[in-house]
């Protein structure tokens, strides 16, 4: 064990898009179990700082492979492709067509409950649809490019969606 | 028998038990430590010892493991309060000296 | 003779070891200290027998401090020396307090925290806090019958970093070792989980004296994991009674009245509100100090329309806290009500209402945070194996920088679980630029002034280069009591540049020293003896702890020699602490605790590889 590992070997997980959610929660519950600084309270100083290290570590690991977008863009950065870089911004025009159309709706929505829930849930259909793409393009085809593309598109939803959740948080 | 609580002490022991949500019964024991020699050993019971002495008194299962047994003949365990204080106090007849807190002693 | 308690299977301790531990629930109206005796948790009542200690300090001309009851009914009478809700004023500035005014207390605007000037002098909210800490350090001794290993004292989950430093720093000031500091909800949780072997999602409706919490939390076989946390740091019962109050006048026709009466009235008001608890209505009677009469009929629906916005403000958290957990209050498997104010009728309606469901209300809401805390005291002290439960806790509200513009970038995500460091890397902006200003603020604003400012520093001794050249790694930490701290680095060029900070809303070092010297005045002697009890403690269980852990893999993780250093160091310590001065204690401390470094390691990769191991061999019995 070191700090070396990536977080699938982390968790004893295959480095693959789709997961087994279950497993990953179990094998991450079963670490904090072990490493949690509460484990730690009346230990020595030379533990106590490990285990905020190890279990900060299992956090951001936890945190990363448990959500979709974080999960894909990560294997990607395994194999040496930031997806996110600035300059990687080529987006195919249909798509930035849509998303313009979303954001006309996001704008018309401003303050109306029903329509941003309506547009969330059309918004949050289509973000799974590109995780399915993901699955494909990373686990099946394991075509990069095209994988670092839908995660581009994932990106847009992921903050459209948050744009969302703001403007719903601003009517309260 | 030997060894006893008192009432006060069995009817503290099945509520703590109770609240405690599982446990068997009661172990008591001595063991060497402490500044006189000796120390009590008093804990919750959750899996049996064969070994154990197993005994009743009050409807409180006790069990005593039996290389402590003759060093609380005639020991009687009593709940007590002092103050804001209250806990287990062991009457132990064997006791010769105990250090002045009263946690350790020598029979 | 020294009274025994039951101990755990196996986890009896040597005479005079016991390690006690408390959780101390410190509330804004009332507080309290609580214990696991006998395996069970207790609320430790002083010699009248009363649990709750009211959170009201009096300070007196001769030096006394008068804290709890007595304080409270001399209230009316000295109301500018006797301090109420200081909960209200901890890690806050004078400008965070918009009800000053109706307060009768002379604040002085201090920078980072306001203080109050009383008859003993301008007193810090860390140290009034600090005199209810002490006073409840003082019961619990008396009942356990020994000295305290350490206290878990519990803070309300919305509480931002510098309410947390304050508190921290007031128990501190107590001479309590801290063993955590827990959310108040999360600390409800525990002791409702643990009583009713909950599983599925639960939400703590957690309305105090002075704050508010919502948690979202799911419990699964022993974890309690809080999914989202929200709520309002300045909203609580005493609201509900300051609404009342501000009727009682506007119905006697007064816009105005002393200090005396204010304090007299509030109180009044308060009684007011409790009553209408189980009954249709309550009668206010009372003589100001003009000669007036107050005699007035206070209908549960008139108290039910004078609060009805409160009430409602409580619930927009609420709706908050569960879009963030990405979950429907009808997936809410059960309410847990914590906190006297839960009490109020409408309350409970209104929560039963919001969520669709009865809340629950089985255990004393007053009490049920002590009674978590003390659960989970506890297992930090080492008087139980913690593998029952595990708690997984969250940062409550996102903390970032300033960046151009006055704009705040979020470091770390509110709702990240914690301990969660996170990095991000900066560059200069002008030519030559050799030091870089960092601003660290708390909040979910875009805007910095709409933020909590934490702490700004400066990292200096950056190697001129052209702008974008030099790259700044800004790194936050925030450790188990959810405390954030922050380092720099330029790591351009290799040249290594780094500071440390801690909020400035908390106490530096120096100043809790310097107050702990006040607190001390006319006897250095105290102090140092203090100094070396405190370093003999943590000697003590540094020994005990290395010793547990050669015990367990000290044959399996080390070689001959390394086995042999550790076991001398251990030794050292051990001769220090029976002969040995400060000085010497605390370098043979330090030494063992370096010399340990390796070891630990070692330890926690194989418990990392211990818990895989499990979990695979699990999967293949299945």
């Amino acid at each position: 064990m070191d700090f070396n590992q990536n977080h699938f070997e982390l968790f004893g997980l295959p480095a693959t898009f789709a997961i087994d959610a279950d497993r990953l929660d179990q094998a991450y519950r079963d670490i904090q179990a072990k490493i949690h600084p509460d484990r730690f309270a009346h230990a020595g100083d030379a533990e106590k700082r490990l285990s905020m290290q190890w279990t900060t570590r299992i956090n951001e690991a936890y945190q990363t492979l448990r959500k979709p977008f974080e999960r894909a863009r990560y294997l990607l950065l395994l194999r040496g492709i930031d997806a996110m870089a600035a300059g990687n911004t080529h987006m195919p025009a249909d798509f930035l067509m849509r998303q313009m159309t979303w954001r006309e709706a996001l704008a018309d929505a401003n303050g109306d409950t029903p329509a941003l829930t309506t547009l969330e849930r059309e918004l949050r259909d289509h973000a799974r649809e590109l995780q399915q793409e993901l699955a494909d393009r990373i686990d099946q085809r394991q075509d990069w490019p095209a994988a670092a593309e839908t995660l581009r598109k994932l990106r847009f939803m992921e903050k459209l969606l948050e744009e969302i959740d703001d403007a719903l948080a601003a009517i309260e | 028998m030997p060894v006893t609580l008192s009432e006060r002490a069995a009817t503290h022991v099945k509520n703590f038990l109770n609240k405690r949500g599982k446990g068997l019964g009661l172990k008591l024991g001595v063991r060497t430590s402490g500044c006189s020699g000796m120390a009590y050993k008093l804990e919750f019971v959750d899996a049996e010892d064969p070994e154990d002495v197993k005994f009743d008194s009050h409807g409180v299962t006790v069990y005593i493991d039996p290389k402590s047994l003759s060093y609380l003949e005639g020991t009687e365990l009593d709940f007590v309060r002092e103050g804001l204080n209250e806990g287990f106090k062991f009457n132990n007849p064997n006791v010769k000296s105990q250090c002045g807190c009263g946690e350790s002693f020598n029979v | 003779m020294a009274l025994l308690q039951i101990s755990e299977p196996g986890l009896s301790t040597a005479p005079h070891q016991h390690r006690l531990a408390v959780g101390i629930d410190l509330g804004t109206t009332n507080s309290l200290v609580a214990s696991v005796r006998n395996g069970v948790a207790v609320v430790l009542n002083d010699a009248a027998g009363h649990g709750l200690l009211p959170s009201v300090v009096r300070y007196q001309r001769d030096g006394d401090v008068e804290v709890g009851h007595g304080a409270l009914a001399r209230a009316a009478e000295d109301p500018h020396n006797t301090i109420v809700s200081v909960k209200r004023f901890m890690g806050r500035g004078i400008k965070d307090i918009p009800d000053a005014a109706t307060m009768p207390y002379q604040f002085v605007d201090a920078p980072g925290m306001v203080r109050l000037r009383t008859i003993a002098g301008e007193k810090s909210p860390v140290e009034v806090s600090a005199e209810i800490l002490k006073q409840l350090k003082a019961r619990a001794e008396a009942a356990l019958g020994g000295e305290l290993v350490g206290a878990v004292i519990t803070v309300p989950a919305y509480f931002d970093d510098a309410q947390r430093q304050a508190t921290k720093d007031a128990a501190r000031l107590a001479g309590l070792n801290v063993l955590r500091l827990l959310n108040e909800p999360t600390a409800a949780a525990i002791a409702y989980g643990l009583d009713n072997a909950a599983e599925g999602i639960y939400a703590v409706y957690d309305l105090g004296g002075g704050t508010f919490d919502i948690s979202i939390l799911k419990l699964t076989r022993g974890v309690f994991e809080v999914l989202a946390t929200n709520g309002d740091s300045a909203l609580g019962g005493d609201d509900f009674d300051r609404r009342v109050y501000c009727w009682l006048l506007e119905q006697s026709l007064l816009h105005t009245v002393g200090d005396h009466d204010k304090a007299m009235l509030m109180a009044k008001a308060r009684e007011a509100k409790e009553h209408l608890t189980d009954h249709p209505e309550a009668r206010v009677t009372a003589v100001l100090a003009t000669g007036q009469l107050i005699d007035l009929v206070l209908t549960e629906a008139k108290f039910n329309e004078l609060t009805a916005s409160l009430v409602n403000k409580t619930l927009a958290p609420c709706r908050k806290a569960l879009r963030d957990a990405g979950l429907d209050a009808a997936e809410v498997k059960g309410v847990v009500m914590v906190g006297g104010s839960t009490r109020v009728p409408r309350i409970q309606a209104a929560v039963g209402e919001f969520f669709g469901q009865t809340p629950l209300t089985n255990l004393d809401p007053d009490k049920v945070v002590a009674l978590g805390a003390a659960t989970q005291a506890n297992v930090l002290a080492g008087n139980k194996a913690g593998d029952d439960w595990l708690l997984l806790d969250v940062v409550p509200l996102s903390l970032g920088l300033e960046t151009m513009g006055g704009l705040t970038e979020k470091i770390i995500p509110r709702n990240a679980t914690i301990p969660t460091a996170r990095a991000q890397e900066f560059t200069t902006f002008k030519d030559g630029q050799t030091a870089m200003s960092i601003h660290v603020v708390q909040g979910e604003r875009e805007l910095v002034s709409d933020c909590r400012s934490l702490a700004r520093f400066e990292l200096r001794g950056i190697p001129p280069m052209v702008a974008g050249a030099a790259r700044v790694r800004v790194t936050f930490q925030v450790d188990a009591d959810g405390l954030l701290s922050v380092s720099a680095r330029e790591t351009g060029t290799g040249i290594e540049a780094s500071i440390a900070v801690k909020p400035s809303y908390g106490l530096g070092d120096d100043e809790v020293a310097r107050m702990l010297r006040d607190s001390y005045a006319h006897a250095q002697d105290d102090m140092t003896a203090r100094n070396l009890a405190e370093a003999r403690v943590d000697g003590q269980r540094l020994v005990e702890a290395t010793e547990a852990a050669l015990a367990e893999n000290g044959d399996s993780l080390l070689d001959a020699d390394e086995r042999a250093a550790l076991d001398k160091l251990v030794a050292a310590l051990k001769t220090a602490l029976t002969d040995g001065d400060l000085t010497v204690i605390k370098r043979a401390s330090d030494a063992l605790n370096q010399g340990t470094v390796e070891f630990a390691a070692r330890r926690m990769n194989l418990s990392v590889k211990k818990a895989l191991a499990g979990h695979r061999l699990d999967e293949l019995e299945i």
